[in-house]
């Protein structure tokens, strides 16, 4: 059976399961502590992460192990990107309303904070859907390095 | 550092509280082992449950569903799930998304027995 692989230093690709997480937690975190995230910043991106990941394996791939998924980790200057590729139906986290959180704890309501969780603790949130030009939707979290202190 | 741990859970009885003990890392794949063992617990009645969150190094939204899906009923009962010794990176997640005003998270277990002390003096006033 397939499993979690990092493909490159910065590519990790994973099958359809909620066991392979921990292996994307620990190939996020080993990236963010590189470029620079102190403590905080790295467990808000593994938290992300993890929320964006897990919302696929449920609800994109109905936990149909037999797809697989890719996390590619840019980064740019400041910047450090996210990008998670998948080939399930697109979905773009970003048309969700934000859940209204005195409501929700009124109602005691469970489930559905994944992407407010993403979009709390990210800086940016990008969505692409599969076209003919890219056959994979592409999700992009980002996060700003503020102590980042160009050498030139 | 990699997560060789994945997630247990440990419990304890002490008279009539029962106290989970929760180590590791409790995300989409882990928090069924802890609905089952709070599942377990509030269907043989019991009311009151302390969590230790001593040992435990992350929560993601689906460790924290598993708190929401129990508390409202086991409060109706009389009963509460206290929360406590919480490091501060999963105490950060709670805080996020403004889980501590719904839920009564202590510094460590012996407030929470404390807490359920108090409870019961306001239920028979």
């Amino acid at each position: 059976m397939f499993s979690s692989k990092i493909i490159s230093e910065n590519l990790l690709c994973a099958r359809s399961e909620l066991t392979e997480l921990s292996k994307i937690r620990d190939f996020v975190r080993s990236q963010a502590e590189n470029f620079g995230f102190n403590d905080d910043d790295v467990n808000k991106i593994i938290l992300a992460v993890d929320e964006a990941c897990t919302n696929l394996i449920k609800y994109a791939y109905k936990f149909d192990n037999s797809k697989e998924f890719c996390v590619l980790v840019e980064t740019d200057f400041n910047i450090f990107t996210i990008n998670i590729h998948d080939s399930g139906a697109p979905f773009n986290p970003l048309d969700v309303m934000q859940p209204d959180m005195t409501d929700y704890m009124k109602k005691f309501k469970r489930g559905g904070l994944g992407i407010h969780i993403m979009r709390t603790v990210m800086d940016e949130i990008v969505y692409c859907p599969s076209s003919e030009s890219c056959p994979k939707n592409i999700l992009k979290l980002k996060k700003y390095l503020h102590s980042y202190q160009p050498t030139h | 550092m990699s997560e060789t741990k994945q997630f247990e859970i440990q419990h304890k009885s002490v008279e009539d509280i029962d106290c989970l003990y929760l180590s590791g890392y409790l995300d989409a794949h882990t928090a069924p082992q802890l609905e089952n063992a709070l599942e377990g617990l509030i269907s043989k009645g019991q009311k009151k449950i302390i969590v230790n969150f001593r040992e435990l190094d992350y929560i993601s939204s689906a460790g924290l569903g598993v708190f929401m899906a129990f508390i409202e009923d086991i409060r109706e009962t009389g009963g509460d799930i206290k929360l406590a010794n919480m490091r501060p990176k999963v105490f950060s997640v709670f805080e996020l998304l403004g889980f501590p005003i719904l839920f009564d998270i202590v510094h460590d277990e012996k407030n929470a027995i404390e807490n359920f002390g108090r409870m019961i003096s306001q239920n028979n006033v």
